[in-house]
C-alpha cells in the first residue's frame, strides 16, 4: 500500500511494539526513558539533523503510546500533533519554479486579479501578501510553472481543522477536528499520531479482567485470503483476551434498528442520516449541529456488540479493534451507555501481538455471528444494502432515495443540502473514509488490494438473513438507541 | 456542563466504570442529559490519588466509587 509515510511506519510500529512489550512485562516505568537511546543509538543521525531531535522524536511518540499528549500540554483529542517531528512545511501556498521562462506572453500575470505577480531577473514572482490563493496563475501558465504548495496535512483535513503557529509548527484546531485521522498518514515525516488505549488494555488483561475484543466487519480481507476471523479469535486468546465476537454482528443490529427508524421517518416525510460512523457524527455535532434532529439515535454497531456483550456477562470490558482513529472518540462519549471500553487500531493491535510474539495464523474459518449484510457494513454502500434487506425481511415495502457519501468531502456536501432543506434524498448515509471503514486511516491494505481476499472470505460466509439471525442469538432484545 | 472520568487503567481498577454507571444513570434519572456532557478521558498522570480521577468544568477531584452520589448533588447539581 502507498501512503505519504510509508518509511516511518516501521518506526512508529517500532515504537508501539516496544511500548507494548514493556507494558506486558511490567517494565514501563524504568523502560520508557531508555527507549529513545535504544531507538536511536547513534552516533549518526538517520533521518533529522541530529540524533537528538530523533531521540526526542522518539520521546514523544512514546508519549502518544501511552495513551499522553506528545508535548506534555494537557488535552482532549485523539489526534495529535508530536510537535518535535513537524517539519514546519513551507506555507506560501504558490510558488513559481524553474519551469517559469519568463515568457513574453505573461498569462500569468494577466490571469491575477489582486496584482500579485511581479517579474524579477529570471522568472515571476508571487508576492505572498497580495495572492489570495486563487490559482489562475497555476492553470494560465502554458509552462506548468506554477506549482500548488499545501501541506499534506492541511490538504486532508476535510473540515479545516489545521493551521499553523507563528514557527509555522502544525495545530489541530480541536473544536473542528472531527477525529477522522485523515491528516494521520498523509504527514511525510509522520508529525500526526494518535493516543492509544494499549498500555491500559495490558494491564487490565495482566490484572485478571475478563477482556473481549470485537473485531471491525472491515478486518476481513485486510490480512489475505487465509486469515479468517478464527484467526483472530485464536490469536487475540492467545493474547489473554477471553474472546472474540465480530462487530458484523453489531452491523446486523444497528441495520435492524434503522430500518425500522427509518420506515417510520420514511412515512412521515423526515429526512434522516445514519449514525453509525463516528466521525460522521462528530461532523454533525460539531460542524452541522441543527441537523442533530435528523440524525439517526440507533446506537453503532461497535456500541451495539458492547452492550450485548456486557448483558451477558455484566463487568466485561469490551475492545473494539478495526481501522478506525474516530472510534476511540466514540469510546470517550460517556452519554452513551454501555458502548466499548476502549478501541484500537490494526496497527495497535498487531504491535501488541508481536510484542508477545504472537502472530495471526492461517485457520479454517469455524465462526460466523454475523450475515453477510453485516459483513458489508464496512463498505460503502453497506449501511444501506443492510437496511434495505431489513424492509424487505420486515416485509415492508419501501424504496427509499440514499445519498451514499463516499468520503468526508461528500458528507460534508450532503450535510450542506440538507442543511438549506435541498437534500434530493430521503437519507444519507455517511462515510468519513473514502470506500467505507474498509478505507479507515488505520487500514492494513487498501480497498483495491484487499477486495479480492474480502470477497472471497466473505463469499465463504453462510447466507443466513439478518432478522432470523439476531433473534437465533438473542440479539433482538438489546436496547438500541442512544438514550 | 463538562464532566471528565478517567478511563485509563489505573482508575478502571480504583472503579472509574462503577462511577461511569452511577453518573449515568443519575444523569437521565434527573433528565440532565441536556446540561451534563459525560466525557472519558485518557489517564491524566494523577494515578497517585487514592480515587478515580474526575474533572468538573475543569477543576480535578479525586472520587471513590461509593461517594459517587454525593459528589453528584454537591459538585455537578449543585453547580449548575
Amino acid at each position: 500500500m502507498v501512503t505519504n509515510d510509508a518509511t516511518i511506519l516501521k518506526v512508529k510500529h517500532d515504537v508501539l511494539r516496544e511500548v507494548a512489550k514493556l507494558a506486558w512485562e511490567g517494565k514501563l516505568e524504568e523502560g520508557r526513558d531508555e527507549m529513545p537511546y535504544k531507538m536511536i543509538p547513534g552516533p549518526q543521525a538517520q533521518f533529522r539533523c541530529c540524533i537528538y531531535k530523533e531521540r526526542e522524536i522518539i520521546r514523544q511518540r512514546v508519549r502518544l503510546a501511552e495513551g499522553k499528549c506528545p508535548s506534555g500540554k494537557d488535552s482532549m483529542n485523539v489526534v495529535q500533533v508530536i510537535g518535535a517531528a513537524c517539519e514546519e512545511c513551507p506555507i506560501a501556498s504558490y510558488v513559481v519554479t524553474d519551469n517559469c521562462r519568463k515568457c513574453m506572453g505573461k498569462a500569468c500575470q494577466n490571469s491575477c486579479n489582486f496584482g500579485a505577480i511581479s517579474m524579477d531577473d529570471t522568472r515571476a514572482h508571487i508576492d505572498p501578501s497580495k495572492c489570495k490563493e486563487c490559482g489562475k496563475c497555476a492553470q494560465a501558465c502554458p509552462y506548468s510553472a506554477i506549482a500548488h504548495l499545501e501541506r499534506p496535512c492541511k490538504k486532508v483535513c476535510p473540515v479545516d481543522a489545521i493551521t499553523y503557529d507563528e514557527y509555522g509548527i502544525c495545530i489541530i484546531d480541536e473544536k473542528k477536528c472531527i477525529q477522522c485521522g485523515a491528516c494521520v498518514h498523509s504527514c511525510p515525516f509522520g508529525a500526526i499520531g494518535t493516543k492509544t488505549f494499549m498500555v491500559d488494555i495490558i494491564r487490565l488483561i495482566k490484572a485478571g479482567k475478563r477482556v473481549v475484543a470485537m473485531v471491525a466487519p472491515a478486518t476481513e480481507g485486510q490480512f489475505g485470503p487465509d486469515i479468517t476471523m478464527a484467526s483472530w479469535r485464536t490469536a487475540l486468546k492467545k493474547m489473554g483476551f477471553a474472546d472474540m465476537i465480530e462487530v458484523g454482528l453489531g452491523g446486523d443490529m444497528t441495520a435492524a434498528a434503522e430500518a425500522a427508524e427509518w420506515a417510520e421517518a420514511y412515512k412521515e416525510g423526515k429526512k434522516m442520516t445514519t449514525s453509525c460512523c463516528p466521525a460522521f457524527v462528530n461532523m454533525i455535532r460539531q460542524h452541522f449541529p441543527t441537523l442533530l434532529d435528523n440524525m439517526s439515535t440507533t446506537v453503532s454497531p461497535m456500541c451495539a456488540v458492547s452492550r450485548l456483550v456486557k448483558e451477558r456477562d455484566p463487568g466485561t470490558i469490551t475492545v473494539f479493534i478495526g481501522p478506525c482513529i474516530a472510534k476511540k472518540s466514540e469510546t470517550l462519549d460517556l452519554n452513551i451507555q454501555g458502548n466499548a471500553d476502549y478501541a484500537l487500531t490494526f496497527g495497535e493491535i498487531r504491535a501488541m501481538m508481536r510484542a508477545k510474539d504472537v502472530e495471526l495464523e492461517p485457520e479454517e474459518n469455524s465462526y460466523q455471528d454475523s450475515s453477510v449484510f453485516g459483513k458489508r457494513f464496512g463498505n460503502g454502500g453497506g449501511v444501506t444494502a443492510a437496511v434495505v434487506q431489513c424492509f424487505e425481511e420486515m416485509g415492508e415495502d419501501i424504496k427509499p432515495e440514499v445519498m451514499k457519501c463516499n468520503g468526508a468531502a461528500e458528507c460534508k456536501k450532503a450535510l450542506l443540502l440538507m442543511k438549506v432543506g435541498k437534500l434530493p434524498a430521503d437519507f444519507i448515509e455517511g462515510m468519513a473514509c473514502v470506500g467505507g471503514c474498509v478505507g479507515g486511516p488505520s487500514k492494513h491494505k487498501a480497498e483495491t488490494e484487499a477486495k479480492k481476499a474480502r470477497d472471497t472470505l466473505i463469499g465463504k460466509a453462510d447466507k443466513r438473513k439478518v432478522l432470523e439471525n439476531l433473534e437465533k442469538l438473542g440479539a433482538d432484545k438489546v436496547h438500541m438507541h442512544r438514550n | 456542563m463538562k464532566v471528565t472520568i478517567c478511563i485509563g487503567s489505573a482508575c478502571h481498577l480504583k472503579g472509574s466504570r462503577e462511577i461511569i454507571k452511577e453518573m449515568q444513570d443519575l444523569v437521565s434519572a434527573r433528565g440532565l442529559k441536556d446540561k451534563v456532557d459525560l466525557n472519558g478521558a485518557f489517564c491524566s498522570g494523577n494515578c497517585v490519588k487514592e480515587g478515580v480521577c474526575v474533572t468538573v468544568d475543569g477543576t480535578l477531584f479525586s472520587l471513590k466509587p461509593e461517594e459517587c452520589t454525593e459528589f453528584f448533588e454537591k459538585e455537578i447539581v449543585g453547580r449548575l
